[in-house]
């Protein structure tokens, strides 16, 4: 039967469930966004309303009445606004209702659904999603509450397990223990020998760091000067590289070939020449660039490929134990929304229940008082008095059962609201 | 109320250690004021003993065993509180916490009541000298401290592999930058605690220098900075620096003690 209280209802598709192919056709665009949101919110099935239109995934969020009414209103409004045909995209809908629905949304505000989980962007298109039919005046006491919720969680999440604290690319990773040897990168050198496309990115990325300066040597010059203007930096004549080496803090190797670009002696004598300020020494090169027994020198930190392969391999296990605490978060904090809703749909029964009672308490004693006029002031206060305790002896076990349902935060509660209403023959909240 | 205050230091002397411990041995993420906050609070608690006890007294309590250990803990931690205000490296206090949680639970077992300030140490320059001297090596603590940091960093990034957590120490850079500069202070003030100490003793006792231990010790451990200062001038940075500043350092603790506990002379024993 059609649950009469509040439910939660997500409809929507993301990026494990459906091909780009699809989710570009289903996205709705900034501009037809607020016009869809109004056609879609109605008084009946569908009170409350949100979109969440991102390129990884869209997402309807409505508070309902009727479950399976408003799931099948949610296909055909997305088949119309996109003018699309149901069947091509229907098998690639997920639906979430009630406590799922809560998770859901939870999980993907807090970027544990994200394609790479712990990306920061999410939570601020869900923020933007919920402004946008907050401001067209789509969301209702439940949805505003959800949201509200989901924003705490996502900080939650976000500040008590950092599950997106570490870097998880061989480029952040080589950035990351940059950072971990130097204080400031904006008066440090980097320079790259070879122009391998790994080399070229872990450059780009030192540089949206705040690298200071960047040389660039490379076996054939065109391609050195290419890259040199490309990423604003200096050329140096590949044969004189072992005089530069000492201006480099940061030095990358992505070159070709099979011997060692630059041995021991080139930076030992580098060492020499910088008094021993620290080296980084990142090989990107495969065969290696660099020899291995540079990480043995004093104040040289020496990774190679497998190095940081092994680094950002460790950060994902990390962003993986990371994100099993937020699970264990989102089902914690799903309780005590579930809990509020319970409550939402328990607490009017109770009231009608009460107010019916006494209705028909009051009716009766009237009645009664009417026939027998000769009553005394007291015998009358007595017979007001038994009535009360009839009825309130009466009503307490249903309305107990009614707390205690609420009290075990389940979806259920809704349902059992309903058939106490149904038995006690109460109007209809909603209507 | 001095008890009362020494003993709330140590209590959170204790507490700021296992604040700064726990995010290093667990990947969760802690509120990041909270440990140099209680190290604050220690530091706080600390020199109100020790304002309490010299008030009480009348003169600057750090003359006899107790009040020294419990000076030199006090000061350390305020350094290390110092230093963070210039860089990011609050978890010195990971090191100066405990450091400052054993040195004044020592000084709790050499505990005694103040007395009555011996007639030679009735002098201006005692205040002088004796918080130069400990500012010193309060200063020289939290040099030890960053090297030992340091220390753990380097083995860390040369090994390639070590807990994440640990990761987020400050960069070798930050820590060796502060090593040279904290220990270039430590050295300014360990000079001038020597030289006002011969000053004094010109005063009282007709020489500059005396032949004991611990001027002898003291003597000692500067020229040992001094050769360190040198070296790092000279270019000697990173693991080598740090080592040696961490020797250094033990060598400053251990004259201290032994002078305290095994060769008591008019100079660091009992004056009496």
């Amino acid at each position: 039967m059609a649950n009469r209280g509040a439910d939660l209802l997500i409809v929507g598709l993301n990026h494990r469930s459906a091909p780009v192919a699809v989710r570009e056709l289903l996205a709705f665009s900034n501009g037809t966004l607020e016009a869809a949101l109004r056609r879609l919110v109605d008084a009946e099935t569908v009170r409350e309303g949100a979109i969440l239109s991102t390129c990884n995934r869209v997402e309807v969020v409505a508070c309902v009445t009727d479950l399976n009414a408003a799931g099948e209103k949610i296909k055909t409004f997305l088949a119309e606004e996109q003018q699309l045909d149901r069947d091509f995209f229907e098998k690639y809908l997920y639906t979430y209702t009630g406590k799922d629905a809560v998770s859901h949304l939870f999980r993907v505000a807090a970027s544990l659904d994200s394609l790479v989980v712990g990306e920061p962007q999410i939570l601020g298109q869900v923020k933007a999603a919920y402004t946008t039919s907050a401001t067209l005046g789509t969301l209702g006491m439940v949805l505003h509450r959800c949201f509200h919720k989901t924003f705490a969680v996502a900080k939650r999440v976000r500040s008590e397990t950092g599950v997106a604290a570490k870097a998880v690319s061989v480029s952040s990773a080589a950035v990351d223990l940059a950072r971990s040897i130097f204080d400031r990168l904006e008066d440090k050198t980097a320079l790259i020998v070879g122009a391998g496309e790994m080399g070229e990115q872990a450059v780009r990325h030192l540089q949206s760091n705040g690298i200071g300066t960047v040389l660039v040597a490379n076996r054939t010059l065109h391609r050195a000067v290419e890259l040199a203007r490309q990423c604003n930096g200096t050329v140096v004549p590949f044969e004189q590289l072992h005089k530069h080496v000492h201006l480099a803090d940061v030095v990358i190797g992505s070159a070709g070939g099979n011997s060692h670009v630059i041995g021991l002696a080139i930076v030992e004598e580098a060492l020499h020449e910088r008094k021993r300020r620290p080296m980084f020494f990142i090989d990107l090169g495969v065969p290696r660039n660099f020899d291995p027994r540079l990480n043995d020198l004093e104040n040289v930190f020496l990774y190679d490929i497998d190095d940081l392969e092994k680094v950002v391999e460790d950060n994902k296990d990390e962003r993986g134990r990371a994100a099993m605490k937020a699970e264990v978060i989102v089902a914690e904090e799903v309780e005590s929304v579930c809990q509020w809703l319970a409550d939402m749909a328990a607490t009017p029964t109770i009231v009608a229940l009460r107010e019916k009672a006494e209705e028909i308490r009051k009716r009766e004693v009237e009645k009664t008082l009417a026939s027998l006029t000769d009553l005394s002031p007291h015998t009358q206060k007595a017979i007001e008095a038994l009535s009360t305790a009839i009825t309130n002896k009466l009503l307490h076990p249903p309305i107990a059962y009614l707390k205690s349902t609420s009290r075990n935060s389940d979806m259920q509660a809704g349902f059992d609201a309903a058939t106490v209403r149904q038995i006690f023959g109460l109007s209809d909240e909603n209507e | 109320m001095e008890i009362l205050l020494l003993q709330a230091a140590l209590l959170f002397y204790l507490l700021s250690t296992a604040a700064f411990m726990l995010p290093l041995l667990s990947s969760r993420v802690f509120p990041r004021a909270l440990a140099p906050t209680l190290l604050f609070a220690a530091f706080v608690s600390h020199v109100g003993a020790i304002a309490a006890r010299s008030l009480a007294a009348g003169y600057i309590a750090v003359i006899d065993s107790y009040e020294a250990l419990s000076f030199f803990a006090c000061l350390t931690a305020g350094v290390c509180l110092l230093a963070q205000v210039r860089s990011p490296v609050a978890i010195l206090g990971a090191v100066v916490s405990p450091l400052g949680f054993v040195l004044t639970l020592g000084a709790f077992v050499f505990y005694t009541h103040a007395r009555d300030l011996p007639p030679i140490l009735h002098s201006a320059w005692l205040p002088v000298h004796v918080t130069l001297a400990f500012l010193g090596n309060a200063v020289f603590g939290v040099a030890f401290s960053a090297s030992l940091v340091y220390l753990v960093q380097e083995k860390q990034l040369k090994r390639k592999k070590g807990r994440v957590p640990f990761r987020r120490l400050p960069s070798l850079e930050t820590l060796d930058n502060l090593n040279y500069r904290v220990l270039a202070w430590g050295f300014a003030l360990l000079t001038l605690g020597i030289l006002s100490g011969a000053v004094w003793a010109e005063y009282v006792w007709g020489h500059f220098w005396i032949w004991e231990p611990r001027p002898v010790l003291s003597l000692v451990t500067w020229v040992l900075y001094a050769l360190l200062l040198h070296y790092r001038s000279a270019g000697w940075r990173g693991r080598r620096a740090a080592t040696l500043t961490i020797v250094c350092f033990a060598v400053l603790v251990g004259s201290f003690l032994s002078v305290k506990l095994l060769f008591p002379g008019r100079h660091g024993g009992e004056f009496g």
